[in-house]
């Protein structure tokens, strides 16, 4: 291999500002966490929401989940990401849509950040009604028979159950939160994508640029990884099987 | 206290339960058996509402479950019930099994719902476990729990679903003495059971169940006597002969 290594260059400043290459990589990194953990936030709360109402006993709220799980499950997450940021400003109202378009501080980042968390949230709602129908029905019934209303017995009973079972896929879907952002660079945030290929760009150094982002995904995704299996150790259950 | 008066229930086209009548006195306790598949779990969770009836009219304490206006909630409160796999909430201790739903549906106090549920657990005899979860506990220990949280919200009647069909047979015993004792204060109560010794013990009725009809509604001396169905002779004669 007649490749020029040059582990060095991290250290090295960026020809066209003052920064070194690290210092950007850094940059990157923060965007990265920042979409990937704003993303996470607003997949938990709007998956969960969605994903109980699945459950219910009303059939227009269970249509109201389903519609919401199919709209955002069935569109590939790069287009989901280009509606958002193209189409979607085109149809807001004309001042508005001005705005948007030219001076909406951050629009790259709150798009990127909407996109990830709504295609992320269908995918967290199937996650918590998979949990909530694998109780019995006889948690449900006990729930009710204690005088609970049906939003009592989901609070007290059947949601603190169904969380804990599925938190192993919900570690998975935390760590695919934070390699699906790599979508965003493609509307221009500067995350660790698009600082990697930009280093590239500038030094030459492929190998080095590209195996800095990779290292970097990987302990964002170990790091969510850890924070899960904490939870999941913390919120054991005696008498149920612990997961080592 | 508990009037049930032609109900009829279907699953889909499948009707389980056809012109279901019968009353329960207040103090009364009534044991209903059958065979499985007869209706008898499903006309027992008609009673506080958790299943739907589609004919006919359910009225406990005067007031009736299946009217809309009804506070169902307030109502189930009310109405203890235990089920047959216990149902207490795993991921509470036990002490907090007996709390919740004095704190959170009686409004009563953390201090003095804790204090009613460890007299309870005193009362069943596992005073010593109210920091344990129900996982680290027997089946005939849970039950005996979910028997003193049922009696935690102060009900003016309870519902038992099979309570010990789930048990391994050394520990029926343990859950029957308590429902005894329950039944000698005065309790109104409509046990689903295959227990004989214990309906013969208590019970100032049985109610007879098959295919989803009541086939016979007598007192306890005359049903073991001389049951007047057929169906229930056959029934005796099965599983009292062994």
């Amino acid at each position: 291999m007649n490749y020029h290594w040059n582990w060095g260059i991290f250290f090295q400043q960026v020809s066209s500002s003052d920064d070194t290459y690290l210092d950007w990589i850094i940059t990157g990194l923060g965007w990265t966490v920042a979409v990937a953990m704003s993303a996470w936030v607003i997949a938990l709360v709007l998956g969960s929401i969605m994903g109980t109402l699945r459950t219910v006993q009303s059939k227009p709220l269970v249509m109201v989940g389903t519609v919401w799980v199919e709209l955002f499950r069935n569109v590939p997450i790069l287009v989901q990401l280009f509606i958002w940021f193209f189409v979607v400003p085109e149809l807001l109202p004309r001042d508005l849509s001005l705005w948007v378009k030219q001076d909406m501080p951050g629009k790259e980042f709150f798009t990127a950040t909407l996109a990830l968390g709504l295609f992320t949230s269908a995918r967290v709602a199937e996650q918590v009604r998979a949990g909530i129908q694998s109780l019995s029905r006889g948690q449900r019934y006990a729930g009710l028979a204690l005088g609970f209303t049906e939003a009592q017995t989901y609070r007290y009973v059947i949601l603190p159950m169904a969380f804990r079972f599925i938190i192993p896929p919900l570690t998975s879907e935390f760590m695919n939160a934070f390699k699906n952002s790599a979508v965003a660079f493609a509307i221009g945030v500067m995350d660790l994508t698009f600082i990697s290929r930009q280093m590239v760009e500038e030094s030459g150094q492929v190998i080095e640029s590209l195996l800095a982002a990779t290292v970097l995904y990987v302990i964002c995704a170990m790091a969510a990884n850890r924070v899960m299996s904490f939870i999941e150790k913390r919120s054991h259950v005696p008498g149920f099987i612990l997961a080592k | 206290m508990i009037e049930i008066n032609k109900v009829s229930k279907w699953y889909g086209s499948f009707q389980v339960l056809t012109d279901c009548t019968t009353q329960i006195a207040k103090g009364e306790v009534v044991v209903v058996c059958g065979p499985s598949g007869s209706g008898k779990s499903t006309l027992i969770k008609c009673v506080n509402g958790l299943e739907p009836i589609q004919q006919g009219n359910i009225a406990v304490n005067g007031t009736a479950i299946n009217d809309p206006k009804t506070d169902l909630p307030k109502l189930r409160a009310r109405v203890g019930m235990v089920f047959q796999h216990f149902e207490l909430f795993p991921h509470m201790s036990i002490i907090k099994n007996l709390s919740i739903g004095q704190v959170k549906v009686l409004g009563r106090s953390e201090d003095e719902a804790h204090a009613k549920g460890m007299k309870l657990l005193e009362r069943v005899g596992l005073k010593a476990h109210a920091n344990k979860y129900p996982g680290e506990m027997s089946g005939g220990q849970q039950q005996r729990v979910a028997i003193a949280r049922a009696l935690s919200m102060d009900p003016i009647c309870m519902l038992f679903d099979e309570p010990t069909s789930a048990l391994d047979p050394e520990m029926i015993n343990e859950v029957l003495d308590v429902m005894v004792e329950l039944a000698h204060e005065g309790m109104t109560m409509m046990v689903v059971t295959h227990e004989m010794g214990f309906a013969r013990k208590v019970a100032n009725r049985v109610v007879f169940m098959d295919q989803g009809k009541i086939v016979e509604d007598a007192a306890k001396e005359e049903f073991f006597g001389q049951p007047r169905s057929e169906r229930a002779q056959q029934f005796l004669s099965k599983i009292l002969h062994h």
